[in-house]
């Protein structure tokens, strides 16, 4: 999943990002609401966390170019400004979620995957899809209530399909979203990467969790057990 | 035009010329008509006095005697003229003053009838004419038709009439320049209060004096009283603000040395722990400063009325998104007779924090209902806001411990409490009151009444 932070203090923003990188996300980053409008317009972003108060451009006025734009990825606001007349002009703006600073990162990454749970239509934070399961909090994934052990990469491609469950993923979408920038952008890697989870949620290739759409991509075709 | 007296002057002067206009019109038009028929009295009367004057001579036609006793008749280019006709128009008698002129021929109206007529002499004189037919009956007993003639020159009248005109309108200018010239000056002496409000406020603002003095005429005094209490309001605002600053940097303070202190024992077991119960303490204390109502509703004048039915519903709409994992089903009832006047902040700190904490405690649902506080008076201000929820509800005990300032029935659910004691402050400071009961649904039901 890649997300964007537009918070202009640089403590609080570096060790946010560096928080999210561990938690597994691929961040992008921008300092003033200038920079932070063109990244959420341009970059292939899914979800974006704003900063209320920053310099240039207001975060309100980002989330409301945004939606203008016709982008739908879910939005949560930073703010320092915890009067509920502020909170509910960020809502109205086009925002999904608030978080108060000063904040705790957990409440910052319990909001961030529940929006992320929500935006792919689920509602618990355990997905459930056949007999597969994925815990978004403990980053965990089961097949027949069986723990698998998978990197850290083939885990971020199935959580990603997985949210998305239903839907068509290109391959380019999927180097797009994961893969930091300096990375090895080589579509040949994802197939590898798809290849080896296929192999270790389905080793006797029973249940077939990810399809192959010839020419378009992946989609993870089990049904969902439970959704919003 | 954003000058009083400017306004005042020009509508004045506006009033004036329409006024002043259609006097100058009327007597105008009453001269000249009065003037007009002195004219044509005078010269009936001429005309009267020549028909006196013919005597038929022996050769059977009119005769005139040499000497009229009009003597402008007899003098040269004098401006009175008379000439008789006869039936053919051919001229038989022409006064002296008529010498080497054409006088126009004027065709009279059928036998015995006078008729005036506008005429010009060749070298463009105007001319009043009447004329006039007669049948002359000669001593042979004969009848014979003339036409008796007079007519005078008009510029001696044209030149009255503009004299006349002349005067009236100098007159109505120097009255009208003089009324204008009072009213001004009236003006000046009637703005003078307000150049006093004005120098008294920038008084006030240089710390010269305390509140605008009583000694204005009545019309402004409810001004001058209102700025009083403006100005009232505002010091004890300030002076609110300046305690409120004082404590809350007093009350940081404590958990900043609680830090400091924390931090020499880096070591310790639960050092991390035990540092952000400060931080949070420090930002409860910061949250409950910040959210303290923004104005006290009976002192300030600048309060105005909240459209709560549309506010409540943005709210909601808001709450929806934040709650969406639990999708608690929100019902919202506005009755459209409540009335709150006051800060719209403070509606959404009333109805944020109770809608917000219901939703947190609600198994499924939650209800929001806002009425009038008097049913039978639909004029009366006021509105109760009544929120419940379906969850485990509040027990009595539990619900004097809850309206107390940043108290925690559950560390789990954090907020709840510096929530209900930021409603219960905004209520007081409206004179309102709260209570928290339980609801038809099953769980707390909390209602909050502002007058």
């Amino acid at each position: 999943m890649r997300l964007l932070v537009i918070e202009d203090d640089e403590i609080l923003r570096a060790s946010l990002v560096a928080k999210l990188v561990d938690a597994g996300f691929a961040v992008e980053q921008a300092a003033d609401g200038k920079e932070g409008l063109y990244c959420a317009l341009e970059y292939p972003i899914d979800l974006a966390i704003i900063d209320l108060g920053l310099p240039e451009i207001s975060g309100l006025d980002i989330i409301r170019r945004c939606r203008e734009n016709g982008k739908s990825f879910p939005i949560l606001i930073l703010t320092a400004r915890d009067r509920w007349q502020d909170k509910v002009d960020g809502l109205d703006a086009g925002a999904d979620d608030y978080v108060v600073k000063p904040f705790q990162f957990e409440e910052v990454i319990a909001r961030v995957n529940a929006l992320l749970r929500r935006s792919g239509g689920w509602a618990s934070s355990e997905m459930i899809a056949g007999p597969v399961s994925l815990d978004l909090t403990r980053q965990q994934v089961k097949v027949h209530d069986v723990a698998v052990e998978l990197t850290s990469f083939e885990y971020k491609i199935l959580e990603y399909l997985m949210v998305r469950a239903g839907q068509v993923i290109s391959k380019t979408e999927l180097t797009d979203r994961l893969y930091d920038q300096d990375f090895e952008r080589d579509s040949n890697v994802i197939e590898v990467f798809v290849g080896r989870l296929r192999k270790k949620l389905d080793p006797d290739n029973s249940i077939k969790p990810i399809e192959t759409l010839r020419g378009r991509g992946y989609r993870f075709g089990l049904e969902r057990k439970q959704s919003a | 035009m954003s000058s009083l007296s400017a306004r005042l002057l020009v509508s004045v002067s506006l009033l004036l010329l329409i006024f002043f206009g259609v006097t100058i019109v009327v007597l105008d038009v009453a001269f000249r008509t009065a003037s007009e028929q002195a004219q044509k009295d005078i010269l009936d009367s001429q005309l009267m006095s020549l028909l006196a004057a013919a005597e038929p001579t022996d050769g059977g036609v009119l005769g005139m005697p040499p000497d009229l006793p009009e003597p402008r008749f007899g003098t040269i280019g004098s401006g009175l003229y008379a000439e008789v006709t006869g039936a053919d128009g051919a001229s038989i008698w022409r006064s002296r003053s008529a010498l080497g002129l054409e006088l126009p021929a004027i065709v009279p109206a059928a036998g015995g009838a006078q008729k005036f007529a506008e005429a010009a002499l060749q070298d463009g004189t105007p001319l009043l004419t009447l004329s006039l037919a007669v049948q002359w009956e000669f001593p042979d007993g004969q009848l014979r038709p003339y036409v008796f003639k007079v007519a005078e020159s008009l510029d001696a009248f044209n030149a009255q009439v503009a004299k006349f005109r002349r005067q009236l309108f100098s007159w109505f200018g120097a009255i009208a320049v003089i009324m204008l010239l009072s009213i001004a000056f009236l003006l000046r002496g009637m703005l003078r209060p307000l150049r006093q409000i004005e120098a008294e406020i920038a008084a006030i603002e240089e710390g010269a004096r305390a509140s605008l003095s009583d000694r204005y005429p009545s019309e402004l005094q409810g001004v001058a009283r209102n700025m009083n209490l403006l100005i009232g309001s505002e010091r004890a605002r300030s002076e609110r603000y300046r305690v409120t600053l004082g404590n809350l940097a007093h009350s940081l303070k404590t958990p900043l040395a609680a830090i400091r202190a924390l931090l020499e024992e880096r070591e310790q077991p639960e050092f991390e722990r035990r540092a952000n119960e400060q931080i949070d303490r420090m930002d409860e204390i910061v949250r409950y400063q910040l959210r303290k109502p923004a104005a006290t509703a009976n002192e300030s004048p600048a309060l105005v009325r909240v459209d709560i039915a549309a506010e409540v519903q943005r709210l909601v709409n808001g709450l929806r998104k934040v709650h969406h994992v639990k999708s608690p089903r929100i019902e919202v009832e506005v009755d459209p007779r409540a009335r709150l006047r006051g800060d719209v902040g403070d509606l959404h700190e009333l109805a944020g924090n109770l809608i917000d904490n219901a939703c947190k405690w609600c198994k499924s649902g939650v209800r929001v209902s806002v009425a009038a506080v008097s049913a039978e008076d639909s004029r009366a201000a006021g509105m109760v806001l009544r929120v419940e929820d379906d969850g485990p509800g509040v027990s009595s005990d539990d619900a004097g411990v809850l309206l107390q300032r940043g108290t925690r029935l559950d560390e789990s659910t954090p907020g709840h409490g510096i929530g209900l004691a930021i409603v219960r402050d905004i209520v007081l400071s409206y004179g309102g009151d709260i209570t928290i009961g339980r609801s038809p649904l099953g769980g707390a039901e909390i209602t909050v009444t502002i007058p």
